[in-house]
């Protein structure tokens, strides 16, 4: 948008009046731009739908989804999701309920879940009820584990 | 699985069962069962074994069944076959997918 304006310059820079006209003309070129951005965008989320909690954000309270969670922020409270990934950066403080649960980050609380998987890096601290379960070597858990 | 070097060695075969409490300065495999704590520097449980008491090792690698209390002061690995019951002690821990634990876990 501003390349473009720059370019208008010195063509228009003979006459104040056209360059003024000039303006209007670049920012309505550079609106629809930006709204097929937009548009792109939505239309990419759309078909997988993953709710994604980024780092440096921070959650208290309750998250219930019937989709994919991606939490490398942090949760202080209680979520709900078909599958939950807490990715490195990750911390979830309180219960997680899930039919699919990969950890590489840190949860502090009970885990409720069918299908958990542990990464090398993660820490688990809490209550752990589930169907199978894999843990990978370096895994850091503590707690008490119950096979469904 | 079997060392050329069987000094300080127990092997309990299928169908063995052992009752007691066995302190193996080597490998301990089971096969069979063994009723009472048993101790070593590693101990293999193989998917018929079953050791029902006390296991303490520096690595302890699991296909068949511990229950009661474990445990592993260097690895345990419960492997997809695997069952572990009980209170365990790890310094470093592998569960295949398929392995089952129940009881608590800490961190040594």
């Amino acid at each position: 948008m501003f390349s473009k304006k720059s370019n208008d310059i010195p063509e228009n820079s003979s006459d104040e009046s056209q360059n003024a006209y000039s303006e209007p003309v670049t920012e309505v070129a550079g609106e629809p731009d930006q709204s097929y951005g937009y548009e792109n965008n939505a239309n990419r989320a759309n078909p997988i739908k993953p709710s994604i909690i980024s780092e440096g954000f921070e959650f208290v309270g309750t998250i219930t989804s019937e989709g994919v969670l991606n939490i490398s922020g942090v949760i202080k409270g209680k979520v709900t999701a078909k599958s939950v990934l807490i990715d490195s950066s990750g911390l979830v403080e309180g219960e997680l309920f899930s039919d699919q649960v990969m950890v590489k980050g840190k949860v502090l609380g009970d885990i409720n879940c069918q299908e958990l998987n542990i990464g090398p890096l993660a820490e688990v601290d809490g209550s752990v009820s589930y169907d199978s379960v894999h843990i990978q070597r370096g895994g850091k858990i503590k707690g008490h584990f119950i096979k469904k | 699985m079997v060392d050329a070097n069987q000094s300080g060695c127990l092997f309990v075969g299928e169908g063995v069962i052992l009752k007691g409490n066995f302190a193996v300065p080597d490998i301990a495999s089971v096969s069979g069962v063994v009723e009472g704590d048993l101790s070593a520097k590693q101990v293999i449980v193989e998917a018929s074994g079953l050791i029902r008491g006390k296991v303490v090792a520096e690595s302890v690698d699991i296909r068949g069944e511990v229950a009661e209390q474990l445990t592993a002061s260097r690895s345990l690995i419960i492997r997809s076959s695997g069952k572990v019951g009980g209170s365990v002690h790890y310094a470093e821990i592998e569960i295949e997918k398929g392995g089952s634990l129940h009881g608590d876990l800490h961190l040594i």
